[in-house]
């Protein structure tokens, strides 16, 4: 009796053991000078990045199973680390999730196809890659922002002083108080929601084929505004002072005109969506 | 020789010091001192040079404007014959091929457009009012396939995302390419052509991207 | 690109990698691209201390290089000349920002320049103690035309009369400046010594 129950009690540990071995974590710690540059290339899995303390690059990777090594790679400056997928890996076995903490003056580069990813308080550049992830970048100031997308939707929070380029083919995007020298966002079939005052003097661009546009400004916004869409309806809740006529090539399909001392350039621009101009 | 003099001739000396300035500074701790710390922040600054490297981006956007220029002259589409294994590495030049063929393509659309006369006997439509698609929308040329070929090979879930998106895109420059050929001096159909071909350009180049395995 | 191909790069000298760019062959672009990508990328670094900023300056380079590879004929060194271009690109672009590359004037004196207190008896050289990160610190935080001259001259070791020819100034002007982007620096070392020194 007694060596059954050992039996048993053994065999509960090796399977426990073994049921532990399937994920992994990995954790990796760089020193790094300023304005150092991190890499994380990930097919399958999420990448979350944040700003940690001193100048030390802090990750820790969640490998799913043993069809996937975290390779890594460093100099001077520039930290990158890459999941390497084995024979035999899929969108399962293959996941390898980040959480990676880095100096704010940083410069991050993020690729993942599946995603989430995330960044968030960095004021280093920022380029982010992702096929259908999911991209979530907030509190970023004085960087640039640089967002691919194919269909993952996109969202842009709280950024200021800064230059955002977002493009994406069918993935939603999302930028709620988004203030810089440019922000452009070129889109295919996806939506593009603006939600700010289109502040610092700065050049917007929002366009889309066939995806609509709603953008949301205060009543003191301080801008030049061009909105077209070639086959869709355009609406804008603001008086425009001077508002140019001339430029309107049918009936309800574009607007132009200025807003206060026309401080910011915007243009929202769309093949065959609806483009409304809303007031907060 | 004083200190003060000696400060206003150290610009001009470099490594050799006249007799004047020899004796001023054995004779000078504080002008002494001064050298010392400049020639040693000259000498430190040597080890600086060319220490950072640029990131992979880099290359790969001179190589596009390289071949989309002409510059580089080599064949391309033999590579295609080679055995599977080399395909992946081969079809990178698909990405570089594909942009100049857009761009050559768009440009050579937008110079019919310009070079039309605008008479009388051709009345153009109005602005803003897209002549029909006669083409089905879903239409895709060698390259596209090739590269749907590609992706199912290298990761076969992701094979309808792109052919969806490819479609998206494809219709998209249909569109720009017929607004911008109605009216070639709309900078807002211009605008549309140009975005277009920056997301098929994307998509190829995500689709090749060598930093995915 | 593969480890063979890479080697293949590696064997290429620099003059044949010359001669077959100007045929066109990619492999011999990206050798010359290899060779020289780090000088140039860190000295556009070093210029705009935005990695974004540097990169794209360092595009622009090579492709001006590539574009005119077929006019090389050696009369200068190859390193010299993608330099040069480098240079000029670095110097358009704080140009049509408005920043002030060199000032015209040799003797102006502004209050950065107002004369200092010279250190006191009881602080040590500097030689020996740079600590070279803090130099790179220091470098970043000079005026971009002190910053110009400096990288030129100590960091990439150009003559006077070079740097004159690639800036556009007097080679007076050149030695002025650089003696001023020492002098800054030592400052800028000294202070920054000192305050680690009071720290407990």
């Amino acid at each position: 009796m007694q060596r059954a129950t050992s039996y048993a009690v053994v065999t509960v540990l090796v399977l426990t053991a073994l049921a532990a071995a399937e994920s992994t974590r990995q954790e990796m710690h760089f020193k790094v000078g300023r304005r150092a540059s991190v890499s994380i290339v990930n097919q399958y899995g999420g990448i979350s990045v944040k700003p940690g303390p001193g100048k030390v690059v802090a990750i820790t990777a969640v490998l799913y199973s043993s069809k996937v090594e975290v390779d890594q790679s460093k100099s001077r400056r520039r930290v990158t680390v890459f999941s390497h997928l084995l024979e035999g890996a899929d969108t399962e076995t293959g996941r390898v999730d980040y959480e990676v903490l880095v100096p704010a003056d940083a410069s991050v580069t993020l690729h993942s196809t599946t995603g989430p990813l995330r960044v968030e308080k960095l004021h280093g550049d920022i380029m982010v890659e992702g096929s259908t992830a999911s991209v979530d970048v907030r509190d970023v100031s004085a960087g640039h922002i640089h967002i691919k997308t194919l269909n993952g939707p996109v969202t842009v929070t709280n950024v200021s002083d800064g230059l955002v380029e977002i493009t994406s083919v069918g993935g939603d995007v999302a930028l709620n108080a988004v203030n810089g020298s440019l922000v452009h966002v070129n889109s295919s079939s996806g939506k593009i929601h603006y939600d700010g005052d289109f502040g610092d003097g700065g050049d917007y661009s929002l366009t889309t084929h066939s995806g609509d546009i709603e953008a949301i400004a205060p009543a003191y916004a301080s801008i030049e505004v061009v909105a077209r869409s070639v086959q869709g309806m355009v609406e804008k809740d603001f008086p425009l002072q001077p508002e140019h006529t001339s430029f309107v090539p049918r009936a309800g399909s574009a607007f132009a005109g200025t807003m206060g001392e026309a401080a910011s350039s915007v243009k929202l621009l769309s093949f065959s969506g609806k483009i409304h101009l809303k007031k907060r | 020789m004083t200190c003060e003099e000696f400060k206003r001739v150290l610009p001009e000396l470099g490594s050799g010091h006249g007799i004047e300035q020899e004796e001023h500074l054995r004779s000078c701790c504080a002008c002494s001192d001064l050298v010392a710390d400049l020639n040693a922040i000259s000498k430190e600054a040597r080890f600086l040079k060319g220490s950072e490297d640029p990131s992979p981006w880099v290359w790969n956007s001179i190589e596009v404007a390289l071949r989309q220029e002409g510059l580089i002259r080599q064949p391309q589409l033999q590579h295609l014959q080679t055995p599977a294994p080399m395909l992946g590495w081969r079809l990178r030049w698909l990405v570089p091929l594909a942009a100049t063929l857009l761009i050559v393509f768009g440009a050579l659309i937008y110079q019919r457009g310009t070079g039309q006369p605008q008479t009388a006997q051709q009345p153009s439509p109005p602005a803003g009012v897209v002549t029909a698609n006669l083409q089905p929308t879903d239409v895709m040329g060698g390259e596209d396939l090739q590269l749907l070929k590609t992706v199912s090979e290298r990761s076969p879930s992701m094979r309808a995302t792109y052919e969806a998106d490819l479609r998206s895109v494809n219709a998209y420059i249909r569109d720009a390419e017929q607004s911008a050929h109605s009216d070639p001096n709309d900078e807002v159909a211009q605008q549309y052509l140009r975005n277009a071909y920056e997301q098929k350009a994307m998509v190829y180049e995500m689709a090749l991207d060598r930093s995915l395995p | 690109m593969t480890d063979a191909k890479k080697q293949q790069g590696a064997r290429l000298s620099e003059a044949e990698a010359i001669e077959r760019a100007k045929q066109g062959d990619a492999e011999a672009f990206e050798a010359l691209y290899n060779l020289h990508k780090r000088r140039v990328y860190s000295l556009c670094l070093r210029m705009t201390a935005n990695t974004a900023a540097a990169e794209d300056l360092t595009q622009e380079a090579f492709l001006q290089l590539f574009r005119k590879i077929g006019t090389f004929r050696g009369e200068s060194a190859f390193s010299t000349w993608l330099h040069r271009m480098a240079v000029n690109v670095v110097l358009m672009q704080l140009r049509k920002k408005g920043l002030p590359v060199v000032p015209l004037e040799e003797n102006i004196e502004t209050e950065e320049e107002a004369p200092r207190k010279e250190p006191g008896a009881d602080d040590p050289r500097l030689a020996g103690s740079i600590d070279r990160m803090q130099l790179q610190r220091s470098i970043a935080s000079l005026p971009p035309g002190y910053r110009m001259i400096f990288l030129l001259h100590d960091v990439e070791g150009y003559e006077h009369n070079e740097i004159a020819e690639m800036v556009g100034c007097s080679i007076g002007n050149s030695k002025s400046q650089l003696h001023k982007a020492r002098m800054k620096l030592r400052e800028i070392l000294k202070t920054s010594r000192a305050e680690k020194a009071t720290k407990p």
